[in-house]
């Protein structure tokens, strides 16, 4: 899937914020599963956004997330914390020939292994400072792992699952 | 100068990053407290209509089982209508009291949006400002008390359910001991209450009921029943699980209390103080 520019990160934008808010937000099947999906545009935004610009879409992303949640900044937050450790993320799984810009991080355009670490750490980041901040308690610590890791494991197939069937039109260059 | 300049350039990134976020957690934990921007919740403009667009499909999953429900109560309220008694001693006496006036009414709603695994619940429904709902009004369903109005915008309101953690319910247990009502963030069936001491008896299945302060529900509103308590070490009160009386995994439809006597309690109460 080509870099389609500014029209494709609005559509998504939207859809990802409306299928967070009316759908994966309504599931709940217990052992504290939250399925979020949403980090997924921050993942998704090209490799050469400036990580400002990359904390901005991430902290409107959030506020339109949140309103459909009820969740007045928790998800503004912790959406703010993995566009901030995006760089980091993306620096330290560069293969070595950079990356394409013209590409973005889907399942169908990179390599397995990349796609595997970056969302499963991107993610783990992600859950962790969401469920620590929505807990507040240390009492309550192997409860905030388990929720983590379950919902990690959750929201990672349901991602993947979402790109394999919306985002895989692998284009010949 | 200079200095100060390379300085906020090279740590750029990080500022703007603690400034959003500084942005975004003061605004988290000042409304888990005070509800002061509406247009970030669910019952804005924008983000009602796709909930609303929404509910006009989902309405219809639960339709049956609401009626049921319905039906139930309506035979309920049937038995205790004066048709369905005999007159015992009739002609005898003549019923015409001042002895009572309403104090409670109630508006119906419907909830568009809700949640139960999340660590603070909200209930999004389709009555607000223009209805006649104010903040802090008491919400329940046939089952019993379903939370209380957080927010209010124009056509509809957000509930802060039972299950969220600073709920705070003042409660009454059958000998008459109250305590407060808890949530833990575990398990959408039960509650905690504490503040019961643990010389006072208790037994399991007791009927756990609303207290009736605040102006909020009339008294003796069922909450739960008594699930499980045990003594907690170094303290001299129960630990008490409850089962909610709501299924608040699936909840449709609610009631919204109105207490007509709220400005009259309140101003006593205010000047008592």
């Amino acid at each position: 899937m080509r870099n389609r520019g500014i029209i494709f990160y609005i559509i998504l934008f939207i859809l990802v914020v409306l299928a967070q808010g009316l759908l994966f937000d309504q599931i709940e099947p217990g052992w504290g599963i939250h399925i979020m999906i949403y980090p997924m545009f921050i993942l998704l935004l090209p490799f050469d956004t400036k990580p400002i610009y990359l904390m901005l879409y991430a902290f409107l992303l959030g506020l339109a997330v949140d309103t459909f949640t009820n969740s007045f900044g928790l998800h503004t937050s912790s959406a703010l914390v993995l566009a901030y450790f995006r760089p980091q993320l993306y620096a330290l799984l560069e293969s070595r020939d950079g990356y394409d810009v013209g590409k973005i991080a889907t399942f169908s355009d990179m390599k397995r292994s990349w796609f595997f670490r970056a969302y499963g750490f991107g993610l783990l980041i992600h859950h962790l400072f969401f469920f620590t901040l929505e807990m507040f308690k240390f009492s309550d610590f192997f409860f905030i792992i388990q929720k983590t890791l379950l919902s990690v494991i959750a929201s990672f197939f349901m991602i993947l699952f979402i790109q394999l069937i919306f985002l895989n039109r692998a284009e010949k260059s | 100068m200079r200095n100060l300049i390379t300085f906020f350039q090279r740590f750029r990134v990080f500022l703007v990053f603690a400034f959003l976020q500084v942005i975004a957690l003061s605004m988290y934990f000042s409304f888990l407290n005070y509800p002061n921007a509406r247009f970030l919740t669910t019952t804005n403009g924008i983000t009602s209509v796709f909930m609303e667009m929404r509910f006009s499909i989902t309405q219809h999953f639960h339709l049956e089982q609401a009626n049921m429900k319905l039906q139930e109560e309506n035979i309920q309220l049937r038995r205790q209508l004066t048709m369905s008694f005999i007159p015992l001693q009739s002609g005898l006496y003549k019923i015409d009291d001042t002895l009572y006036s309403q104090q409670y009414t109630y508006l119906p709603a419907a909830v568009i949006n809700s949640t139960f695994d999340k660590e603070n619940n909200y209930l999004t429904i389709n009555a607000g400002h223009y209805q006649g709902v104010k903040e802090g009004m008491g919400v329940f369903n046939e089952d019993g008390i379903v939370g209380i109005i957080f927010s209010v915008s124009d056509h509809y309101s957000l509930v802060k359910s039972l299950l969220t953690s600073k709920i705070n319910l003042d409660v009454l247990l059958p000998n008459g001991s109250f305590g407060l009502l808890k949530w833990d963030g575990r398990d959408p069936t039960l509650a905690q209450v504490t503040g019961i001491a643990n010389d006072i008896k208790i037994k399991k299945g007791d009927l756990v009921v609303s207290r009736g302060s605040k102006l909020r529900f009339p008294k003796n509103y069922p909450v739960g029943k008594i699930h499980s308590f045990h003594r907690v070490n170094g303290n001299s009160l129960w630990d008490i699980n409850i089962k909610l009386a709501v299924d608040f995994r699936k909840i449709t439809h609610v009631y919204i209390i109105k207490n007509l006597l709220d400005t009259e309690q309140e101003k006593l109460e205010q000047q008592a103080q």
